[in-house]
């Protein structure tokens, strides 16, 4: 076997042995800086053209970091076609001109079909926006592919149509628990006032619960089946992923996050009430101007508050990337020649998250880029390759370029984002 | 580096053909064409194959990101062909370079600070003249395609919204209600025609009263004008005469023929999307706060262009202007005061600064959703007369109204140096 073994290969050497498994940490050499320079250059365009260099914006973005990521000693490449692009995002700003313009004149009608098409399609433009994704990535000469067919792609949305069925059951079983809620309801259509206030019974409760846990357990079931057909859909040439995880993985990891997220807001809760009270103390010392300072106490709470929810969700946000990022790293692969292993360590990913958090918000987004880089650079070079017979045998298949880019504006407007 | 010289320079690849991951080591070299550099590969595995020639536009070529430090290993995209590694990553950039490569903007910006700090400058200049002078422009011109009868149900909408929240019936007797009414009618009879932007629009003017929000008066977009009973009596109380709130209406007249709330829609639409799109990587901060601040800009200049509407027509019709621009400064001295009883007044700064707009329902008033769409209440100064908010102009780019004393003076002279026929 004839391997390359330039860039920084490290781990067993055993290239004597044809079937020797090689280890290849994944590499990440741009830097903060530079990419910063990149990151201004695309505002600074988008700016000058009034956004309309965004689909550009997004290719040089996607560039740098593929070409600056490094697989087995090879980069990446992104090779999605620029008029492609263009045209996607074309497209996406011409039907939300189109939807805001509806929600303008107050077309209801309009407005409704546009949210009811955008949920069916919803399937299809994850499924699209994955598959151009994919086949824009290559690496050696070779592209990524995404095989699921549409089929496919709507059975694994089921979850959806069952999340819909948990809300009906439970507001028809609300009403069979209580009549007075039931005519509240009707009392509330007919616009008519003062209907007898519903009393709540511990099993209204109860159904409610029951509604939102099977609710939960539908999203958690809704991202592990779109996770894995990503995965055991993905093809490299001929060669097709690997998946291990299992559903009750991904749930432990959402009950983990909860737990992490009550004991951030339990922290916090307790810090706020120390100092809440030690200023209330001291208003109390001065009442005479008690009036104007409970505005103040009020404005400055208001917004505290606000960036403290923002702040509590962040370790727990945080900690659910780190995880989810460790349990598919760990545990995927493609076909017999190459499995991932991941190393990345939740809690200083935590600790990286909220101080990038807290940069970005003091320079007014101007971190941002930084930002981007340690986290993509933390995560990647997690991330070691292990390759059983050589990073030379994977036989292409015949893939053209993947048609129409409307799924990667889409995905993007929804906020998937390319990098990370 | 080793480009130089006449022949072009050969620079060690590995090609990988898009078959498999197996390598293929190839020399690379590069010819100047008309089109751009051209690139010939010359496997190097088996001997007497002839090279391949990929002309400029069938490589994508790949970005140098950074002049001085580059990256340890490029590759370069030879679409349907696989793609070419290379190590020797200067050599390459000077092979390039002889060659005749022609960067993109975005590399030279990347590379070069003499570009980025030019087309910075570019930028700047070309954002503040589009937004200060092309958006307003765009929404005049696509004004003129917005029918009559949306605007009059947008403003249907707003004031049945406004009767079921604020708004409470008038409490003016009918007859005070007529005798006003009378006043507005000559006044709309009177406006001439020359003073329109658009010569085409004519909507039906009406008067109406209302009680509640304070002294105030705001028009509807399709000709509805709302007086609130609170100027009425603050009128009364100064003893002013009645030219003063027929100054009033002339400005909101003004706001009608104008079409401000349809053209805000427009700008305001304009904004919220193009610095949403150019701004919102850096941060929803910057971009929102850009977009407000821009929007509260033009609603500055709306007004201002009320007032010339104002003076133009009460000239026109040989009324005098100084009642109307003390109603305006007592309107603003008496919220004042109430304010300042609420608090002591060495604290009082602080909060002047953060408010203006905040409680005042009439400069929520130009936002362009629907509850919002009345335009260009009077007496939005409040606030603005303490001394401390005129030494600070900072503070005057959160209003969505020009400065008060400055707009009563201008009004009591009946000229501004900003109208154009005045």
């Amino acid at each position: 076997m004839n391997q390359e073994r330039s860039g920084g290969a490290a781990g067993p050497m055993s290239t004597f042995m044809p079937q020797a498994i090689d280890a290849y940490p994944v590499e990440f050499t741009g830097s903060g800086g530079e990419y910063f320079r990149v990151w201004i250059v695309n505002v600074l365009l988008s700016i000058v053209t009034l956004g309309i260099y965004t689909p550009w914006a997004r290719r040089r973005t996607a560039q740098y970091f593929y070409s600056h990521t490094l697989v087995a000693g090879s980069p990446l490449e992104f090779t999605a076609q620029q008029r492609k692009m263009v045209m996607g995002f074309v497209m996406l700003m011409m039907l939300t001109i189109a939807y805001n313009i509806a929600v303008r004149t107050g077309q209801d009608t309009a407005v409704g079909l546009f949210l009811l098409t955008g949920a069916a399609l919803a399937p299809f433009i994850w499924a699209s926006a994955m598959r151009f994704r994919l086949a824009a990535t290559r690496w050696r000469g070779l592209r990524l592919q995404f095989t699921a067919s549409w089929k496919e792609v709507y059975i694994a949305s089921w979850p959806v149509f069952a999340l819909a069925l948990v809300w009906f059951g439970v507001f028809f079983g609300m009403q069979i628990l209580s009549p007075d809620l039931a005519q509240a309801l009707e009392a509330v259509e007919e616009e008519s006032t003062k209907a007898p206030m519903p009393s709540f019974t511990p099993a209204m409760g109860g159904l409610l619960l029951l509604g939102l846990v099977l609710s939960i357990l539908c999203f958690i079931r809704l991202e592990y089946n779109f996770k894995s057909l990503l995965v055991l859909k993905a093809q490299l040439g001929a060669e097709k992923g690997r998946w291990k995880p299992v559903y009750m993985d991904f749930v432990k990891i959402w009950l983990a996050t909860v737990a992490v997220f009550i004991l951030c807001v339990v922290g916090i809760a307790v810090l706020v009430g120390v100092l809440a009270g030690s200023s209330i103390a001291l208003m109390a010392s001065q009442s005479e101007r008690m009036g104007l300072w409970m505005i103040v106490v009020g404005i400055v709470s208001a917004v505290v508050g606000f960036f403290m929810l923002i702040l509590a969700s962040a370790p727990a946000r945080a900690y659910r990337e780190a995880r989810m990022f460790q349990l598919m790293w760990d545990n995927i692969g493609v076909s017999h020649v190459a499995r991932f292993k991941s190393r990345l360590k939740s809690g200083s990913y935590i600790g990286l998250r909220i101080k990038n958090m807290l940069l970005t918000l003091l320079t007014l987004g101007l971190y941002r880029p930084f930002a981007r880089v340690s986290e993509y650079r933390m995560k990647v070079e997690s991330v070691t390759l292990h390759i059983k017979g050589g990073v030379e045998q994977v036989a292409g298949a015949m893939v053209r370029q993947q048609q129409g880019a409307l799924g990667d504006a889409l995905a993007d407007a929804a906020g998937l984002d390319l990098i990370g | 580096m080793s480009a130089s010289g006449e022949h072009p320079a050969l620079v060690p690849g590995r090609w990988f053909d898009g078959h498999s991951s197996k390598t293929r080591h190839v020399i690379v070299s590069l010819r100047p064409t008309p089109q751009g550099p051209s690139l010939v590969l010359h496997p190097l595995s088996q001997a007497g194959v002839d090279p391949v020639v990929f002309a400029c536009k069938q490589v994508g070529w790949p970005e140098a990101w950074n002049e001085r430090k580059p990256q340890p290993r490029v590759v370069v995209d030879l679409r349907d062909h696989g793609s070419v590694e290379i190590d020797a990553v200067a050599d390459w950039r000077a092979a390039l370079a002889a060659a005749g490569e022609r960067p993109g903007i975005a590399q030279r910006m990347q590379t070069r600070w003499p570009m980025l700090l030019g087309v910075t400058a570019a930028a700047v200049i070309g954002l503040t003249l589009f937004y200060r002078y092309g958006t307003p422009w765009a929404a005049t011109q696509l004004t003129r395609f917005v029918p009559l009868g949306w605007e009059t149900s947008v403003a249907e909408n707003v004031l049945k919204q406004m009767d079921d929240g604020t708004l409470k019936p008038s409490k003016l007797p009918p007859e005070r209600q007529a005798q006003l009414k009378a006043r507005f009618d000559v006044l709309v009879q009177q406006s001439p025609a020359t003073l329109h932007r658009y010569p085409d629009y004519r909507p039906p003017l009406t008067l109406e009263f209302r009680a509640g929000m304070g002294a105030n008066a705001f028009a509807l977009p399709g000709g509805k004008i709302v007086m609130t009973d609170g100027i009425v009596k603050a009128a009364a109380d100064k003893g002013l005469p009645d030219d003063a709130l027929v100054g009033v209406l002339a400005h909101e007249i003004g706001h009608v023929v104008h079409r401000h709330t349809t053209r805000m829609v427009v700008e305001q639409g304009v904004l919220n999307m193009g610095l949403g799109l150019a701004l919102g990587d850096v941060s929803g901060i910057v971009s929102t706060g850009a977009s407000v601040m821009t929007g509260l800009a033009y609603s500055r200049s709306h007004e201002r262009e009320a007032d010339c509407y104002a003076i133009a027509l009460m000239r026109h019709t040989a009324l005098p202007t100084a009642p109307m621009g003390q109603l305006l400064l007592a309107i603003a001295r008496d919220e004042e005061d109430e304010e300042g009883k609420g608090k002591s007044k060495d604290k009082g700064s602080d909060k002047d600064k953060k408010a203006p707009g905040d409680n005042n329902p009439a400069d929520a008033a130009h936002a362009p959703t629907p509850q919002s769409a009345a335009s260009a209440p009077d007496t939005a100064r409040k606030r603005k007369l303490g001394k401390e908010a005129e030494s600070h102009p900072v503070w005057s780019l959160l209003s969505s109204h020009p400065e008060t004393v400055k707009r009563a003076t201008e009004l009591e002279q009946g000229h501004a140096p900003h109208c154009a026929k005045s």
